[in-house]
């Protein structure tokens, strides 16, 4: 009896033989990330001339026989709308999980390739594909899948009107770097070298305010200052200019929130009841009248932005009660990215209002996009504002200004270039589907 | 019924079946062993050629909606039996005498396009996808294809 159940033990698995590749994680991979090498298609150049599709398949049989191709060109010939269905070598590949026989593989290099060896041709990978794009010979019953041709597709090469691009993917994303270098300079600035600068800062004739304090200031004594006001217009004018451009490149506590979100990259997700984007507005509204009612500024003793301005130098003053607000709303990001900013911060709601009347949008244009499998902006967008399912039906979503802290993450990290910058009255993007 | 008999022994001759000599190399290579923990003697290509040799009943059978119908058992078969084929053929006769409800229909032009264990494994592997991408694994082929076609190729 015992005998028989170590033998149930020594079977063989598929685990045993080909066990899946963890990805790795290295530092480099933050600043110079794994090239995101892809074939690009553009609708508008198409002519559906088949090309493609002949060269591909003289590389996969030695003829011509588009259907034994590693890609296919949908055409309608009544519109002269075409679609290249080809792979895209998703980050995530759905048709690595479903193959039954592992054939599947993600190269170092980033092709995700057929092993043939072990291909049973099954069609899994095809029913799994968001882009349906492994396809089946219909002779042969193989799967062809591209493979990039090891880096320099024929498709590209031959394609008479330029409708398919090959690109390598960014090298250095230089946006990132920036950003992280602003960011540090920043807290550098108003937290160690410049004692509680962001809230009020008096250097000569020149002096700047936190806006939201002002506001305060405003309710709690009545008066109004014209200095006051001309102080907070720096921040506030920057908004107009570039929406919430403080959240995302200066503001300390955002610097420390997207510090905190390094080390906790793993989401527990935040309860549906609390996720209204209106309660920073509540708060704010709150503030001001605590201030108008108690006649001191409601709001700035626990400002967690203001306790970490405070927090450092010789005559930092930073008490428990600060401390344990400021770390607990730090805490907050192992339920969402930047859970402070998007719901509850005042000071993020009054710079809200004027980004609403700002210059600048940014825009999404699906035409470009149009990859069900990417989605790479909706992932790393720290305010999450930009929706994932629009973009794969097709439509380019709208991204709230109010919300966006225009980090630009998600123009840094587009693989097509189809997340822009631009200014409010200009065309939202070519090609765009109104519904 | 009789038309029913007919057309199984259309599929055993068609598909070489009865030249089967059990050698079992199918099984070895049959990928459904891997997919469903469930895998037996009865679900393997080599149970579903010998059971469509011995009876009739075999498209009452639930076990011949297990395959993926890929190509590996007909690949190794020393006899040239196309496992695949004999699999299709009855599932095709199982459809059209309306035996058997094993089948997942297409969500939007409602035909017939893949079995239900099938597709139960792909949505298992896939389970922690959003909805949307599973709903795209609802549709058949064509229906894919023109949705691709709205999806992507508005070009206005």
């Amino acid at each position: 009896m015992q005998e028989e159940t170590t033998e149930q033990n020594n079977i063989i698995t598929l685990e045993d033989l080909r066990p899946r590749r963890e990805e790795k994680k290295t530092f480099s991979g933050y600043f110079m990330p794994r090239r995101h090498s892809g074939i690009l298609f553009d609708p508008e150049k198409c002519t559906g001339c088949g090309t493609c599709e002949m060269v591909c398949s003289v590389r996969n049989v030695s003829k011509i026989a588009p259907a034994s191709a590693s890609m296919e060109v949908l055409r309608d010939e009544e519109d002269n709308r075409n679609f290249a269905i080809l792979c895209q070598h998703c980050r995530k590949p759905l048709c690595i999980e479903a193959c039954p026989t592992r054939a599947i593989e993600k190269g170092e290099d980033g092709i995700v390739r057929i092993n043939k060896l072990f291909c049973v041709g099954c069609g899994l990978c095809t029913m799994a594909c968001p882009e349906a794009a492994p396809l089946k010979d219909p002779v042969t019953e193989e799967i062809n899948k591209c493979d990039l041709c090891e880096g320099d597709p024929l498709c590209v090469k031959y394609c008479p009107s330029g409708a398919l691009t090959f690109t390598k993917g960014k090298k250095i994303r230089w946006i990132k770097g920036l950003r992280w270098t602003v960011q540090t300079v920043s807290f550098l600035l108003l937290v160690v070298i410049l004692v509680g600068t962001f809230c009020s800062l008096k250097a000569g004739a020149l002096s700047l305010s936190c806006p939201a304090g002002i506001l305060q200031n405003i309710a709690s004594s009545g008066t109004i200052v014209l200095v006051w006001i001309l102080s907070a217009f720096l921040i506030l004018g920057l908004t107009i200019l570039a929406g919430r451009f403080f959240c995302g490149w200066i503001c300390p506590f955002g610097f420390l929130l997207d510090l905190v979100d390094k080390i906790t990259p793993k989401k527990i997700g935040w309860p549906s009841f609390l996720k209204s984007r209106m309660v920073k507005y509540g708060i704010l509204a709150g503030a001001v009248g605590g201030s108008c009612a108690f006649g001191f500024q409601a709001f700035c003793p626990v400002c967690p932005i203001g306790s970490i301005c405070r927090s450092y130098g010789a005559t930092g003053t930073l008490n428990g009660a600060n401390l344990g607000i400021m770390g607990a709303l730090a805490g907050l990001e192992i339920t969402e990215r930047r859970v402070w900013c998007r719901y509850f911060c005042p000071v993020g709601a009054l710079l809200a209002l004027f980004a609403k009347i700002g210059l600048i949008k940014i825009v999404i244009g699906a035409n470009q996009c149009k990859k069900f499998s990417c989605i790479q902006c909706a992932e790393v967008c720290p305010m999450g504002i930009i929706d994932a399912d629009k973009l794969r039906e097709g439509i380019s979503p709208v991204i709230r200004m109010t919300e966006c802290i225009t980090c630009m993450r998600c123009i840094d990290r587009c693989p097509y270039g189809a997340a822009k910058i631009r200014f409010r009255w200009q065309k939202a993007v070519p090609g765009n589907i109104e519904l | 019924m009789t038309n029913g008999k007919d057309r199984l022994a259309e599929a055993r001759r068609s598909s070489g079946a009865s030249g089967c000599v059990e050698c079992g190399r199918c099984v070895a290579v049959c990928p459904m062993a891997e997919m469903y923990t469930n895998f037996s003697i009865e679900m393997s290509p080599r149970g579903v050629i010998k059971k469509t040799l011995t009876g009739d009943d075999v498209i009452m059978d639930k076990n011949i909606w297990y395959c993926t119908e890929c190509n590996a058992g007909t690949d190794m078969c020393p006899q040239g039996v196309s496992c695949r084929d004999l699999i299709r053929a009855l599932r095709e006769i199982a459809i059209e005498e309306k035996v058997v409800e094993d089948i997942k229909y297409c969500t939007r032009c409602g035909k017939p396009f893949l079995s239900i264990p099938v597709k139960n494994f792909v949505f298992d592997r896939l389970e922690e996808e959003p909805p949307n991408v599973l709903n795209l694994l609802g549709l058949c082929p064509v229906c894919r294809r023109e949705i691709y076609m709205l999806r992507n190729a508005q070009v206005l």
